[in-house]
């Protein structure tokens, strides 16, 4: 399997993670090894992660990115950059809030749903990555 | 995002929406069911068959919909989830609260 990495760039507003869904749409159709379980797994975590870049940022203006995706021998593996001011999200092992809560569950699925999730100030931009490995089992249900 | 609306009985709402359940349909999602619980209508059936995604944010709306029903007497039941829709409940330790039922018939008995 040749190496396959795409790129995509949106500004929000007036872009909305529905362009993260669609981008995400070719890279699987151009993909069809990519088996459905890593596929459900990867796009979930991608989207709650371009989800809290975009909501954090919608105070100020908005935020423009840059996402590329992955996906190769190793498994499936996306970085987002975007211009937003540093510290908005913070990364820590979060637990998942109780049952009736109606928000603060995004970062608790990115880390229950991929190998690794970092975080980089580069250049005054943010840098976000995250990894699935292609032989990773089913999380237990 | 659609979503459509069908009243059932006296006191229920069948909600359909065909799309992905997400930040950019959590407000409309919001609306649609607020609008049938002050209708009258606090019993919820959301018809998931046709929602191929749903993120937290979409979770959010429907845990936000499912208070909102509770306080008004009724309740919201969820029908025929995704396994992308089923693996995020799973996760979120939500399947407690939203127990998927199988078809709109079975979550609108008593």
């Amino acid at each position: 399997m040749s190496e396959e990495r795409k790129s995509l760039v949106f500004s929000s507003p007036p872009g909305d993670v529905d362009a993260v869904h669609e981008f995400l749409e070719t890279v699987w159709a151009e993909n069809p090894e990519v088996g459905e379980f890593d596929r459900m797994a990867f796009e979930t975590a991608l989207i709650e992660l371009a989800s809290n870049v975009i909501q954090h940022a919608a105070g100020d203006g908005g935020v423009t990115c840059v996402l590329s995706v992955t996906a190769d021998e190793n498994g499936l593996s996306a970085s987002l950059t975007d211009t937003a001011d540093a510290g908005g999200i913070v990364l820590m092992d979060r637990e998942m809030p109780d049952e009736l809560s109606e928000s603060g569950r995004g970062i608790a699925l990115i880390q229950a749903l991929v190998d690794e999730l970092r975080y980089e100030r580069v250049d005054e931009r943010n840098v976000w990555s995250i990894s699935r490995a292609r032989e990773a089992g089913e999380p237990q249900l | 995002m659609e979503f459509s609306t069908e009243s059932l009985g006296d006191d229920t709402v069948v909600v359909r929406g065909d799309g992905r359940l997400n930040m950019v349909s959590d407000p409309p999602m919001r609306e649609v069911v607020t609008r049938a619980i002050e209708a009258g209508r606090p019993r919820v059936v959301v018809d998931l068959s046709r929602v191929q995604f749903m993120d937290s944010s979409g979770l959010g709306a429907l845990i936000s919909c499912l208070k909102s029903a509770r306080e008004a007497g009724g309740d919201l039941r969820i029908v025929s989830p995704s396994a992308q829709v089923s693996m995020v409940l799973k996760l979120s330790n939500v399947d407690t609260i939203l127990t998927p039922f199988a078809s709109v018939e079975e979550a609108a008995r008593e």
